[in-house]
């Protein structure tokens, strides 16, 4: 009995490599099915997506880079996933923390002095804040009212859409000249700094893998990491141990919203610089699949992370070389997406079908 | 009424090494009501759910008479082979669909098992059959629903959304589903548990009509009262073993009592060492006037008081589900309370986590949602309590040698087995998860520990470590509340004897030596 248990375990530990791989596969097999259907050669065409993300240097950093905003919001869905609490407002409060940098960086930078030692990280920790704020209220909803979070996060992340369209586009953010629906570009001393001009990768990348590491110790190494994914796992259990599902869904909510606003501010304090309409094109929804790929495991966020970001600079390379539609990265999102969601529920079974036994 | 229409012969049901239903012997007659009496665990629902195909027995065999009055031999693989051959059960649980109406649910019962009619027999395109399958007519639905409504008695609107049915409709629609696909014999799983007792007269007017119909009735009660009320004969089990079958009317309420809950209890010798006097500062817990309600927003607790003091064991015995669970959830501060006091060493802790940190054990009576967490690590779930957690962290980080060690500690002291803690607790059985919840909760030694059938699951010897380390609470001075369906368990260990009925709390110190007495307080008859 005891070597058939001992199995069951190496079996649950190998899926932790096996399942990623067979969704890529699957993914990279269903994409090059699309592009036969549509004439293109997938073989040239992958070719053209690895070198043109991995291919040099340049190329790997500009693969960083991209990668970014989607370790930071999918570090942001993990902690909140991890904690049974489903929140699909990243992109929200990534567009919120983006709003605050570009208001500190316009508007209140003249009154620090232009170092950006001290302007850089005002910004930061005020747009930290500020997605922290934004996402404690769909946890107040949560907690007091019993409001759903997945509707509560979708709507908000509308009225922060929008709120970002208000202070733009006629609002008080919107750049001097009043030309377009963007803002002015933020001061100088409030640009996050790059390392290896003229190359674009800035400390944004080292911030979000240290926080990474930083999380997954807090999880799996701190009281408070092991409380949270309790509630996350088993709420009525977590509760008779005496861990407050209440302060829990606070403290994960603040947390995620704020990754999330780090994430829009280090986007545009170290690479737009201006706020402008579609700032973000959808990372919080995409980083969803970031998270869920990762297995909620902020380590392997970061790997889930470099893989949607190769597949945005791989896709630009597939567009020049072989002139394919950069909507085929969108297309490759999605079917990674439906296969991780596919794995996901067939692994969910099969964990239900394996603890349905007889207990009386 | 000779004729049986379902015959048991020497079944058995084993998991692993515990026997569940040990060779037993039923036989149904048609246009009977028969009842299955018997204590928690005894094997009632394992006996029902052999039947009705959800197991297989592991010896034995069952004949079931079908519709064409053949004998078979019944080899159901899945309720759906038991249901195309007429047997139809309803659960304790429902197993309706909540938002949809309730023509819908009896539509999708007939989908599963719909009788071959002569029209479909004469369609001779086979797409228009696959269409046929795929085919929902509202009208159809509610039709068939209102014919049988009407045949039986069994008013209730075809078109209304079951969630919005009262609990005592919902149970018409479940009895509806399995009429409606035919069901001749009808297993009726504590059916009276959830209907108030207005809903139980009108209840047994359609088991009545059922009967009439020449439908035979499988009745499986706690409720003696009525057991006696409705039913033609009476089968008692008892662990697993069919130990009375006879007519209704030929042993007493007090003499089926006995037959549930054995002669075979011997008295136990306890330690009786000068408990009898209790000074009020060694109150631990005290209750006063205490008021709860359970999930449906009934009365589950009513007007409780109770007071335990130092080095003695409390125990409240009782029937599954008259309040027990609630009981123990307010005094956690898991539930809210109505009205009264709660006071925990004469302080009223505010939430769960105040009452642990107060010192309070508590073992949970549903270990599967409430004892441990199924993907967590074996290790993690040792953890799985405040006060361990804080021992475990300094500056909110775990010290991962300690964790590591107290684990392995836990691990060989109580013979959690595989011995290994990196295992999710999901691998182990359900016994070892239970000496997962027990070597948490004892170790740490709680000035008050609730205890709520801590041995269910357990093996023999297991189930006496258990019982050894209430003891220890015992004498450690610690006061410790044992609330067990078990009786025998509850008399061997404690102190003080309480019965637990319809959320009042009865003292039966005093009838600890007659056991006919408590199984009829346990019953609610003897008040």
């Amino acid at each position: 009995m005891i070597p058939k248990i001992v199995n069951l375990y190496k079996r649950i530990d190998i899926h932790w490599v096996v399942t990623p791989v067979l969704i890529l596969a699957s993914a990279f097999v269903t994409n090059a099915i699309i592009m036969l259907l549509c004439h293109y050669n997938p073989l040239e065409a992958y070719e053209a997506a690895v070198s043109g993300a991995f291919g040099n240097s340049r190329k790997f950093g500009e693969t960083l880079v991209k990668s970014t905003p989607f370790l930071m919001a999918g570090l942001s869905v993990a902690m909140a996933f991890r904690c049974g609490i489903w929140n699909i407002g990243a992109e929200g409060q990534f567009l919120i923390g983006a709003l605050v940098a570009t208001w500190f960086g316009t508007k209140l930078a003249p009154f620090f002095p232009e170092t950006p030692w001290i302007a850089v990280p005002v910004c930061l920790g005020i747009a930290t804040l500020a997605g922290g704020i934004w996402g404690l209220i769909p946890a107040v909803l949560k907690v007091a009212r019993g409001v759903n979070e997945v509707i509560s996060t979708i709507m908000l992340n509308y009225v922060a859409i929008h709120l970002v369209g208000m202070m733009i586009d006629g609002g008080p953010l919107q750049e001097a000249s009043q030309r377009g629906p963007q803002s002015d570009r933020i001061a100088e001393w409030v640009f996050l700094p790059r390392l290896f001009p003229p190359h674009r990768i800035h400390l944004g990348i080292v911030i979000a893998v240290l926080l990474a590491i930083i999380l997954t110790f807090i999880l799996f190494r701190t009281a408070f990491g092991y409380q949270l994914r309790a509630v996350g796992e088993g709420p009525a259990a977590a509760e008779a141990a005496g861990i407050s599902i209440m302060h829990n869904t606070l403290r994960v909510f603040f947390i995620s919203g704020a990754l999330a606003g780090l994430g829009g501010a280090i986007e545009l304090t170290a690479l737009t610089r201006r706020l402008y309409l579609n700032f973000s094109p959808g990372y919080g929804y995409t980083a969803i699949a970031v998270a869920l790929l990762a297995k909620l495991n902020p380590l392997v966020t970061v790997a889930a992370a470099l893989l949607f970001g190769a597949l945005t600079t791989g896709s630009y390379s597939m567009q020049r070389t072989v002139g394919i539609s950069d909507k085929v990265t969108f297309v490759m999102q999605a079917t990674i997406l439906l296969f991780v969601i596919g794995y996901g529920s067939i692994q969910f079974f099969r964990k239900r079908a394996s603890s349905h036994s007889p207990t009386e | 009424m000779a004729e049986h229409i379902l015959e048991l012969r020497n079944v058995t049901k084993t998991f692993g090494d515990f026997v569940a239903v040990d060779s037993v012997d039923f036989a149904l007659q048609a246009g009977e009501i028969h009842a299955i009496l018997g204590e928690n665990g005894a094997g009632k629902s394992t006996l029902m759910n052999l039947i009705y195909g959800l197991y297989q027995p592991s010896a034995g065999r069952i004949y079931v008479t079908d519709r064409e009055g053949w004998r078979r031999r019944l080899r159901a693989k899945s309720p759906r082979d038991a249901i195309a051959i007429g047997i139809g059960m309803v659960h304790q649980h429902f197993m309706l669909v909540e938002n949809l109406t309730v023509a819908e649910n009896i539509a999708l019962s007939l989908g599963q098992s719909r009788p071959v009619t002569a029209s479909d027999a004469s369609e001779n395109g086979t797409y228009k059959k696959w269409l046929r399958k795929f085919r929902f007519k509202r009208e159809d639905a509610i039709r068939i629903t209102e014919e049988l409504s009407e045949q039986f008695g069994l008013a209730v609107d075809p078109s209304a959304l079951v969630r919005t049915l009262s609990v005592g409709l919902k149970q018409r629609v479940e009895i509806l589903k399995a009429l409606a696909v035919d069901a001749r014999i009808l297993i009726l799983d504590e059916p009276t548990a959830v209907l108030s007792p207005q809903e139980v007269e009108g209840f047994f007017t359609i088991l009545r009509k059922l009967q009439a119909d020449s439908r035979a009735i499988i009745f499986i009660s706690h409720k003696m009262k009525e057991v006696l009320s409705i039913s033609d004969r009476i089968t008692v089990l008892r662990r697993g073993k069919k130990v009375y079958l006879g007519p209704t009317g030929e042993l007493t309420a007090r003499e089926l009592a006995r037959e549930m809950i054995g002669e075979d209890i011997e008295e136990v010798e306890r330690s009786s060492d000068g408990n009898s006097e209790h000074k009020s500062s060694d109150s631990v817990l005290y209750l006063s006037n205490l008021t709860v309600l359970g999930s449906r927003n009934e009365v589950a607790v009513s007007d409780v008081s109770l007071e335990t003091y130092r080095g003695e064991i409390v125990g409240i015995a009782g029937v599954d589900g008259n309040g027990q669970r609630e009981l123990a959830e307010a005094i956690m501060g898991l539930r809210h309370r109505e009205s009264g006091t709660i006071s925990i060493l004469g302080t009223d802790p505010k939430g769960t986590k105040a009452v642990r940190q107060r010192g309070v054990g508590y073992i949970s009576e549903d270990r599967q949602t409430t004892g441990v967490i199924a993907s967590f690590s074996v290790t993690e779930n040792l953890l799985l309590n405040v006060t361990h957690l804080e021992n475990t962290a300094r500056w909110n980080v775990l010290n991962q040698k300690r964790k590591r060690n107290t684990a392995e500690q836990l691990i060989a002291d109580y013979d959690i087995r595989p011995p290994i803690g990196g295992i999710p607790a999901a691998a182990l059985s359900g016994g070892n998860q239970q000496k997962i919840v027990l070597a948490r909760e004892i170790s740490l030694h709680p000035d008050l520990l609730i205890a709520v059938n801590p041995t269910r699951g357990l093996d023999v010897n297991a189930a006496r470590y258990v019982h050894e380390n209430l003891l220890v609470q015992r004498a450690g001075k610690k006061s410790v509340l044992l609330i067990s369906t078990e009786l025998d368990e509850v008399l061997l260990l404690s102190d003080r004897l309480f019965v637990m009925s319809r959320g009042k709390l009865i003292e039966a110190t005093a009838q600890r030596n007659d056991i006919e007495t408590l199984g009829l307080l346990m019953t609610g008859e003897g008040l």
